[in-house]
């Protein structure tokens, strides 16, 4: 009784953000706290709100392109595969069979990608100030590698409707495989000195723990919630494109804490490896882009599209009404739901605790705010 | 000089040598900065500042000048005297303990015979200044920073007592003259690993740095205690830390690894001093790169470690020196 | 690993609601759900109990037309969802009344908390039960403005944009299906 009269004595509010070292992003989280304690943590949306839903319903689709790549620009490529599988949904596109390893060669790397952002950035969060240079020199390969064929090197809008803008050459190839065999000889340096290291694992074990109900509830999905056990990914659950004619894991944590979600994330990485190299090896011959009418016309009703980004279940979905123009673009972004469950996840828990959780969530707030 | 001449020639010394050692103190903040920065930038695979003079070297030099020049930014609503205070606290305290240590045979400013204890009170002003620093910053971020480096001090200033009791003991003096002269045969961190490996983890601990450094955790308080600081009182500061960090070096080489102890050299009573300092700076390289390799520790394990496994063993230790000096 | 439909809907029980199957390959879902005002808790209360996840809730703006009841307020609401162990999609939507709100259902779902304040305020669509309706991705001031509403010159009806007009400006559909 007495420890709760001084707790209430001593309640004050913190802001962290919107500019914060850790929140990834313009993120505001008002933290009511006592001492070090957060009794409740409210993050506050908004900052980056640019409206992309409207910006849909007033050009024609093809010209919403590259505003999917604006939504994540970390891994931005899996956000242009869902829009154009969208509209090649809705108007019955085939696409070439080339385009479709190219798409998912190139996904997955961009996967690889932001996960070794996320990796550095997470570990600068905990104090460590080394490994993002070395995850930022690894990714430096895969830019170079996209940039390349895409021309960009962070926000792409390399898909087309119909399949890919340009075809991969055989530098491509030869540079993919030298990155896959590189970054296995890396994976060993961040294994020793990362993941094995003490001080690190007290920083993650047991902290954050998010029970399968609670991510049901709220609608979870990608690495944190494979991270509590839920084996659910989209591109085995619901699967597109080619991916059922590739051969990986699903890796699932146990316990659904920080840890469990890390040890997710670095193996999803190896499992990406290993579908680029099967897709490389089976790479087929044609052309890579099919023949579509340049104003194309979305048919009247709606259609659902879902497809699997770095960061859990992205859905598109639209509602056509006949013209070129959709009526209503809805994008459903994987971090908005998996950062809701703050406010009960952080009940009473240390503020370290809160910023190792924050990292650990992988979020990106740009495409929360849309 | 006629004035000169009157004064006792050991008031003349004691002016000489604290001159030399805040000349020398500014010296070792551009060195040791300029150590870090190239230390980090190699540990992270890049080279580190190149562009001013061979390999930038004059880095430092060109750093400590523009902040000279920039503004004092005084934040609104602050204790302005508290506030300005608080940077002198935190860099004058440290120029004493350097009084005392030997840096050679000849060469020590004054040699106290309580020398031991007076280096580790004056060790203790320092947490004073971060205190009043983040007292008065009038900001929730810096006042969390300035509790935090309370309550991680007091907590590692006993193990750093009790292994330096360790030393003590085996020696029955607390000169640091004598320490050193004892260790003419064999250096004492051959005869207590235990206590140089807690000395040198709560040494860490005391000047803030890297795994420790939760006071000024960049990632969660944004700066900590010195958040609002610019310019030169932020220089100060990192001037105090990289001094204590001299100091918890040479305090570790004073007592475990043979103070100017080495092989033979010319004028050795006063060239002692190069072996002290390659020694000393080897201790400072570790510390460095420690800094860049570890993620921080959280607050709460951070104590438990001081208390339930620093504490303890010290205390073994001492139980176990105690008992095999009398035999 | 996607399962059969059919299987699926029979310990659903999803046919208390006015629900049609829809092809898979052209909506992108399995089940279209017509909701009334007062079944929405209801239907997400089923939807937890067999353990299928929020996707998400929003709306889309249509002309106003004359019922029975009245007239429609134009809005729509939508619900997704979607499950973690088979492949199987709902989507359910309502029509929401002249007084602009509809049930919440934050208790069920908590992360419907988020989904809810963001359809309030890009439509204005008021959620009875919400525990806190702030903004969330629109500024304090901007409270009353809502984006995504359309002009009136853009707004079409409910059926053109719905599947069973076949191109716009062509035959009507059924009356009675009321799929989109």
């Amino acid at each position: 009784m007495l420890e709760s009269d001084f707790q209430e004595r001593n309640r004050f509010f913190l802001n962290m953000g919107p500019q914060h070292p850790s929140t990834h992003g313009v993120l505001l989280i008002v933290l009511e706290m006592s001492g070090e304690y957060v009794l409740d943590p409210q993050p506050v949306l908004g900052f980056v709100h640019r409206m992309h839903e409207k910006m849909a319903e007033s050009r024609p689709c093809v010209g919403f392109m590259p505003n999917t790549a604006r939504m994540d620009y970390v891994c931005a490529l899996p956000y242009n595969h869902g829009y154009v599988s969208l509209i090649e949904r809705k108007a019955g596109i085939e696409v070439p069979k080339r385009a479709e390893y190219i798409r998912v060669i190139t996904s997955e790397l961009n996967r690889v990608a932001s996960h070794l952002l996320w990796l550095g950035a997470y570990l600068l969060d905990l104090g460590a100030f080394t490994p993002i240079l070395y995850g930022f020199d690894d990714r430096e390969h895969i830019l170079d590698i996209l940039e390349d064929i895409t021309g960009s090197r962070l926000t792409y809008c390399y898909y087309r409707f119909g399949g890919v803008s340009r075809d991969i050459d055989d530098k491509f190839v030869a540079s993919t495989r030298a990155f896959i065999k590189r970054l296995r000889e890396r994976f060993v340096i961040y294994e020793k000195l990362v993941t094995k290291n003490i001080i690190f694992i007290k920083r993650t074990e047991n902290i954050g723990v998010v029970s399968p109900d609670m991510a049901l509830r709220y609608g979870m999905t990608g690495p944190n919630l494979r991270g509590s056990g839920i084996a659910y990914d989209v591109r085995k659950n619901e699967p597109y494109s080619v991916y059922p004619e590739f051969d990986f894991e699903i890796p699932v944590g146990s316990q659904g804490d920080c840890l469990d979600r890390y040890m997710v994330r670095i193996r999803e990485m190896e499992q990406s490896l290993r579908i680029i190299e099967q897709a490389l090896d089976r790479l087929p011959e044609g052309p890579v882009r099919a023949k579509v009418p340049k104003n194309i016309k979305l048919s009247p009703g709606d259609c659902n599209f879902a497809v699997e980004a770095a960061r859990g279940e992205l859905s598109y979905y639209l509602v056509g009404d006949g013209t070129s123009t959709p009526y209503r673009l809805k994008v459903r972004v994987p971090s908005y739901s998996n950062l809701s469950c703050l406010p009960e996840l952080g009940r009473g828990i240390l503020l370290p605790d809160l910023v190792s959780i924050l990292g650990s969530f992988d979020l990106v707030i740009p495409e929360m705010d849309r | 000089m006629e004035t000169i001449s009157i004064l006792p020639p050991e008031l003349i010394r004691m002016v000489i040598a604290v001159i030399i050692i805040i000349s020398f103190l500014f010296i070792n903040a551009i060195m040791m900065g300029y150590l870090e920065r190239k230390i980090a930038g190699h540990v992270q695979r890049r080279p580190g500042p190149m562009e001013v003079g061979f390999h930038g070297i004059l880095q430092m030099v060109v750093d400590g000048v523009k902040l000279l020049g920039k503004e004092l930014l005084i934040p609104f609503n602050v204790d302005r005297t508290l506030f300005r205070v608080a940077p002198l606290l935190s860099f004058t305290p440290v120029i004493l303990p350097l009084l005392v240590i030997p840096f050679s045979e000849k060469l020590q400013a004054r040699d106290l015979s309580l020398g031991l204890i007076f280096i580790v009170s004056m060790g203790s002003v320092n947490v004073m200044a971060l205190l009043v620093a983040g007292w008065g910053s009038n900001n929730k971020y810096s006042m969390f920073g300035a509790m935090r480096a309370v309550a991680q001090s007091i907590a590692f200033e006993i193990p750093i007592l009790l292994s330096m009791l360790a030393v003590v003991l085996m020696c029955n003096t607390f000169s640091l003259k004598e320490i050193v002269g004892a260790q003419q045969k064999i250096w004492f961190v051959f005869l207590q690993p235990v206590a140089f490996l807690i000395y040198v983890i709560a040494g860490v601990a005391e000047t803030n740095r890297a795994p420790f450094d939760l006071p000024e955790a960049e990632s969660e308080l944004t700066a900590g205690f010195h958040t609002e600081y610019s310019g030169m009182g932020f220089s100060l500061f990192f001037i105090g830390e990289y001094t204590n960090m001299f100091i918890v070096a040479s305090v570790a080489t004073v007592l475990f690894l043979g103070g100017w102890h080495g092989p033979n050299l010319p004028y050795g009573e006063y060239l002692g001093i190069v072996w002290f300092f390659l020694k000393v700076y080897f201790l400072l390289f570790l510390l460095i790169m420690i800094r860049w390799t570890y993620p921080r520790v959280r607050f709460d394990q951070l104590l438990n470690f001081a208390w339930k496994y620093l504490v303890p063993f010290s205390l073994v230790n001492i139980l176990i020196t105690a008992v095999l000096v009398k035999l | 690993m996607p399962p059969t439909t059919k299987i699926f809907k029979e310990d659903i029980l999803f046919h208390e609601f006015n629900a049609t199957e829809t092809d898979y390959n052209q909506r992108g879902y399995h089940l279209e759900v017509a909701l009334e005002v007062n079944q929405v808790r209801k239907f997400a209360q089923k939807a937890y109990d067999h353990g299928f996840y929020l996707v998400f809730v929003t709306g889309f703006h249509v002309l106003p037309e004359e019922t029975e009841e009245g007239t429609t307020s134009g809005l729509n609401g939508v619900y997704q969802f979607a499950r973690y162990d088979r492949l199987y999609r709902i989507k359910g939507h309502v029509s929401v009344p002249e007084d602009m709100s509809l049930p919440s259902i934050c208790d069920i779902y908590q992360g419907a908390n988020w989904h809810e304040r963001e359809t309030r305020d890009l439509y204005g669509v008021n959620f009875d039960g919400h525990p806190n309706l702030k903004p969330l991705l629109l500024s304090d001031e901007d409270q009353d403005f809502h984006p995504l509403l359309k002009e009136e010159e853009n707004l079409k009806s409910l059926k053109e944009v719905s599947w069973s007009a076949e191109v716009p400006d062509s035959a009507e559909a059924d009356e009675k299906d009321a799929s989109e």
